[in-house]
């Protein structure tokens, strides 16, 4: 569970996040929109403390962001907009192990981890090929094993259907499907709320760093075209 | 989840990541620039880009991570990368005769950077005087050729006429345009590094 | 172009750290032995090790052509005097050139068949502490991003290509592509270290594995040898 409380954020004079309370149960679906400089992207970067808050506080599943950094960046996988950027080894299986070498796990369960993540994005076939020989869908795909490797309770996904075609989207949402089925908890960073609707519990719209919405989607859409939101 | 090993890991401070995928791009940049070439007219070898790429490294990475990013190029390079001149690689270009330009890079890019900084740590480059990043410029690459051509000297059994003839004669037209090249980036304030 | 290819040769079965050894020992042993007599001997010993890793000698040697003009350059410039070529004078720069292309046809052999995986936990294995970790990742990245800084600088020399700055002097073209290729990098290594710090990046991370085995002995052994060589030769 994921509680954040009265989390403010600046950015020089600007205030990013201002005043943000949230909780994310075990196991939700969420949506978290919002127009171009609302504060989506800073919001979870908070979530696994890759950002300082300026005050408030953050919690995962009761330990404190700040103090247990570990134990953040383990229970909450994040997938980055750009994985081209981020993909630390130049083949498939050496970059999914990049985390679990990193906790210090034995290499026995560094292995099971590999072949546990590849599996659950169904890109075994591809363990022992070089990332920059696969497609955008694929390289999507790796990202989110490279973030399940943690054995993450939540999986936060920042844009991650920019740039891919329609096969590969819905290769990606199907493996959504069924981790979100097996329990993990999803977080998707979006403006585009196409075939997730059905998908969602929950959407949270943030507006000008404050939380303007937090709602079914069916109690949401009529609201969501004056918070700068595509209604679906 | 594996609460049992999270405080036995050891974490990379913030700081520090960033300045090691720093050093680590910069590196890598080093070794792209290899396979860039400018033709140039006065110079009967072609231009690359790396001479400047060390200089460059001490101003923007500061002195001790610009030598780090050196020793990240010079040992990627020892073990297979192809980042030394024309896509070579392997430590026996670092035993051959160009190698003593190689070795070189790390105290060139502490030299420069200690200089462009006013000593060991990293401030804003828009303190520093245009005279005094010219003269990090220009104390770096004495250093590159100062410990170059003596090892060339040495490495093929030359006369010192001879390594300062092939070694460093021939370069001097191609050093002067890159040094015109490197003024007019420090002074556009274009990179956005800091 | 020479890089690490997979397959089943001795080389590519010796543990990284043993190979090292030998690279080094050929080396120290070439420098201590540059006579006619000791570059023979060198040289039927590099070709033994190209043999074990099935490495073709011309792969090699056409793989760092650019080195070629400096080792001719040697002899040749210390030959030439106003009597004429004086063979005696060019006789120790030839050997000496020519002791350079045997220790590049040794490194060779070990970019040929040595992984960078390999190589990397090497290095984490060999140099203790944050250095050695400092070294290991960081030239794992370097491998990582140099085909993506390459093709950066490419985009980049196409754009000011389509825009006729090849009409433009040296420094300009210079400068135009030295500011966007550091800023790309720059804002990918940004990128890239919150990636890192995402992914509990951290300096005691479980290390690749690496195992000597039964044939590393014969070659850690050669390896010595050249090193006590070197040492007799240079005392």
């Amino acid at each position: 569970m994921i509680v954040v409380e009265d989390l403010v954020h600046k950015r020089g004079d600007t205030i990013a996040l201002d005043g943000v309370s949230l909780r994310i149960d075990d196991g939700e679906f969420v949506i978290l929109a919002g127009a171009n400089g609302s504060g989506k992207t800073t919001l979870v970067r908070h979530f696994n403390g890759l950002l300082e808050p300026d005050s408030g506080s953050i919690s995962i599943n009761g330990h404190s962001v700040s103090e247990d950094p570990v134990t953040a960046r383990t229970a909450v996988g994040m997938v980055f907009q750009n994985p081209r950027d981020c993909f630390v080894a130049a083949t498939v299986e050496a970059d999914v192990a990049f985390g679990p070498e990193n906790l210090g796990l034995t290499r026995e369960e560094i292995d099971r981890r590999v072949t546990d993540a590849l599996e659950a994005v169904e890109m075994t076939s591809h363990r022992n090929r070089r990332i920059d020989q696969l497609s955008g869908g694929e390289q999507a795909r790796i990202a989110i094993a490279g973030a399940l490797a943690m054995e993450p309770t939540h999986l936060v996904l920042d844009e991650p259907f920019t740039g891919l075609d329609w096969p590969s989207r819905q290769a990606v949402l199907e493996r959504l499907d069924a981790l979100s089925a097996g329990g993990t908890s999803i977080v998707i960073v979006t403006h585009d709320l196409r075939e997730l609707s059905e998908r969602a519990d929950r959407i949270v719209v943030l507006s000008d760093g404050r939380i303007a919405l937090s709602d079914t989607l069916d109690n949401a859409t009529p609201k969501l075209a004056s918070l700068g939101v595509q209604p679906c | 989840m594996s609460n049992s090993t999270t405080t036995d890991v050891d974490l990379v401070g913030d700081e520090v990541t960033l300045n090691i995928a720093r050093a680590a791009l910069f590196a890598a940049l080093m070794g792209a620039f290899a396979y860039v070439a400018f033709p140039y007219p006065l110079s009967p070898a072609p231009v690359t880009l790396q001479v400047l790429g060390v200089f460059l490294a001490g101003l923007f990475l500061g002195p001790v991570w610009g030598a780090a990013a050196m020793v990240l190029y010079l040992v990627a390079g020892a073990i297979g990368a192809p980042v030394f001149s024309g896509g070579s690689a392997g430590i026996g270009v670092l035993l051959g005769p160009t190698g003593g330009y190689l070795f070189s890079y790390p105290l060139a890019a502490l030299i420069a950077g200690v200089i462009a900084h006013r000593g060991i740590g990293i401030r804003s480059l828009t303190e520093a005087s245009v005279t005094r990043l010219i003269a990090s410029m220009t104390l770096a690459v004495a250093v590159i050729y100062g410990v170059g051509v003596p090892f060339m000297w040495w490495n093929l059994d030359m006369t010192l006429q001879t390594a300062i003839v092939t070694g460093a004669v021939v370069f001097i037209p191609a050093e002067a345009a890159k040094m015109a090249a490197a003024i007019g980036i420090i002074r556009s304030d274009a990179i956005r590094a800091e | 172009m020479l890089r690490y290819e997979p397959g089943k040769s001795i080389a590519h079965r010796l543990d990284p750290r043993s190979k090292l050894l030998v690279q080094g020992g050929f080396a120290a042993a070439a420098f201590a032995y540059t006579t006619p007599r000791g570059l023979v001997i060198l040289t039927l010993l590099a070709l033994c090790v190209l043999a074990l890793s099935r490495t073709a000698p011309h792969r090699v040697l056409w793989e760092f052509r650019f080195v070629f003009p400096f080792l001719l350059a040697a002899p040749v410039l210390e030959g030439i005097s106003l009597d004429g070529f004086v063979i005696s004078d060019a006789t120790s720069p030839a050997l000496a050139s020519y002791r350079v292309l045997l220790v590049l046809l040794v490194a060779g052999a070990y970019i040929r068949t040595t992984s960078v995986r390999d190589s990397r936990a090497a290095i984490q294995r060999s140099v203790p502490g944050r250095p050695g970790q400092f070294l290991g990742m960081g030239v794992g990245f370097v491998f990582r991003f140099l085909p993506v800084l390459r093709a950066d600088i490419g985009r980049i020399r196409d754009g000011y290509r389509s825009r006729l700055g090849t009409e433009r002097s040296v420094p300009v073209r210079m400068r135009i592509l030295l500011i966007a290729s550091l800023n790309r990098a720059f804002e990918r290594a940004d990128r890239f270290s919150l990636a890192l710090r995402a992914r509990c990046f951290s300096w005691n991370p479980t290390l690749p594995t690496l195992r000597f085995s039964r044939i590393d002995v014969p070659a850690i052994g050669f390896g010595l040898v050249l090193f006590l060589a070197a040492v007799y030769g240079f005392v």
